[in-house]
């Protein structure tokens, strides 16, 4: 008789993911990212609430893409703003109007939007997301990115393991610093960045639908980290930054 | 069971601590991994000579680990000597080719020659796969009689050229570490390719097994399916005794 050695029964429950994302990618294939699609795929895979961003916001307009998202807030869905790289003028205005919104977050998407980190637009659309109080979602190289976001909070959301030496010399600097722990997939990626910044620095990530949820979840599972840390990175840490009280 | 067939052993430039064995046993146990086939990072990434004794050395330490004996294939005198001094051990079960660190592509002559070495042995090849290069490795396969060939990573983000290159010869296998770990992506190859091919890699101690495992996990296979990838067809490859 057969049976499927892969298991495992000791995943934690998520209680806010900081990298979900609706819509689609016109460039490659995958999912299409339903809206419907995504909220089951995280219930299928423990995560009871995501800062989510809209794919539309991200490729085509921001603020029918930002709308999307916004309509879909709710006990599974924290919306998350975005921000067009690319347009800084308009930028400034969504700004404005996310936060007159309530929105606690807006996302950064440099890589799909063939941004370079020098370009004015960078520096100029975080400092004006951070004066309005708002969290920034990036997306982007952190050995890179982590110079025109200084003084911001941050969670920088491609952090791979590679280069997560470059993350914690730079969060040293920068208390606002986060990383989603996404991509910090080697034996001792998470227990790293806890020993040297601190285990408040993590934040759990998934980027349901294109990414593997399971993934982080299990390596957070399987981590050094305590019961109460790993309550911290799969949502603690996440809820306190964004300012969630509930 | 579990048999992961992909694995090295040693210290990583990056900033990481995973080089003692014991760390890579800490990490097998986290996931259930029975036993691992290993190859040394200082003969992959830099001295094949050196890398492939000191791993005969950890070999003799523990019955969990079996290896890789690393070929450069620019260096294949060393190569011919290391298999004849090293092969006795019993220790080693397959040759490991890294084609980047090498800076020699799966199509490359040195590649081809490094692959006729393996075929002459009998030995199974692991062997470094990213984009489209199975396609350069299944032609190799189909030009070599007798090779038996790993495309490690499935390709990485080439995972569809590895479905069309194992489904163009019969002795190509695959398997799945990549620290990217997109969606469906191991479930798509499971379903497209015939399940005698379908091998469980991780990369550790350089990959944490949590995105191999996962993705494994995640395809949710029919337990038959999980029992070939997990163990079964990587007993048959290396022709390992049953338990």
């Amino acid at each position: 008789m057969s049976r499927n050695p892969f298991v495992a029964a000791d995943l934690p429950p998520v209680t806010l993911d900081v990298d979900v994302l609706v819509g689609r990618y016109a460039d490659r294939p995958g999912p299409t990212g339903e809206p419907a699609t995504v909220t089951a795929l995280l219930a299928a895979n423990g995560i009871a609430r995501a800062a989510v961003a809209s794919l539309r916001a991200a490729l085509f307009d921001v603020r029918s893409g930002n709308d999307e998202v916004a309509a879909l807030a709710g006990p599974t869905v924290l919306p998350v703003g975005t921000l067009d790289l690319r347009d800084p003028l308009g930028a400034e205005r969504e700004v404005v109007r996310l936060a007159g919104q309530g929105v606690r977050a807006v996302r950064l998407f440099p890589d799909e939007q063939h941004v370079e980190p020098d370009f004015p637009s960078v520096r100029h659309v975080a400092r004006r997301a951070a004066e309005a109080g708002l969290v920034i979602l990036a997306g982007g190289d952190v050995r890179r990115y982590w110079r025109p976001l200084r003084g911001a909070t941050v969670v920088f959301l491609d952090t791979h393991f590679y280069h997560l030496g470059d993350f914690v010399v730079a969060a040293r600097d920068e208390p606002g610093f986060h990383t989603s722990t996404r991509l910090l997939n080697s034996p001792d990626a998470l227990e790293t960045i806890a020993e040297h910044v601190g285990v408040e620095r993590l934040l759990y990530g998934s980027r349901t639908p294109f990414y593997e949820a399971v993934v982080p979840r299990l390596r957070l599972a399987r981590s050094a980290l305590g019961s109460d840390a790993v309550a911290a990175v799969a949502g603690g840490n996440a809820r306190r930054i964004l300012g969630l009280t509930e | 069971m579990i048999i992961d067939v992909h694995a090295h052993w040693g210290p990583w430039f990056f900033s990481m601590e995973v080089g003692a064995v014991a760390t890579n046993l800490a990490v097998m146990d986290r996931y259930g991994i029975d036993l691992a086939v290993v190859s040394a990072t200082e003969a992959v990434i830099y001295d094949p000579t050196t890398g492939n004794r000191a791993m005969a050395r950890v070999l003799e330490t523990t019955d969990r680990l079996l290896g890789y004996l690393t070929i450069n294939p620019r260096r294949l005198d060393d190569a011919e000597r290391d298999l004849r001094e090293l092969l006795p051990t019993g220790r080693f079960v397959g040759v490991k080719i890294h084609t980047d660190y090498t800076g020699s592509p799966p199509s490359s002559p040195q590649t081809r020659a490094a692959l006729e070495l393996a075929a002459a042995h009998d030995l199974p090849a692991l062997v470094h796969t990213w984009d489209r290069s199975p396609l350069d490795l299944a032609a190799a396969v189909a030009d070599i009689p007798g090779l038996r060939a790993i495309a490690g990573h499935m390709g990485a983000n080439g995972w569809r050229h590895a479905v069309e290159a194992a489904n163009s010869v019969d002795r190509l296998w695959l398997e799945p570490c990549f620290s990217h770990t997109e969606a469906g992506r191991f479930a798509a190859v499971a379903a497209a390719v015939d399940p005698h091919r379908l091998l469980f890699g991780t990369d550790a101690t350089l990959i944490d097994p949590a995105a191999a495992y996962g993705a494994v996990l995640a395809a949710d296979l029919e337990p038959e399916l999980a029992e070939r990838v997990a163990w079964r067809n990587a007993a048959d490859l290396f022709r390992l005794e049953r338990a």
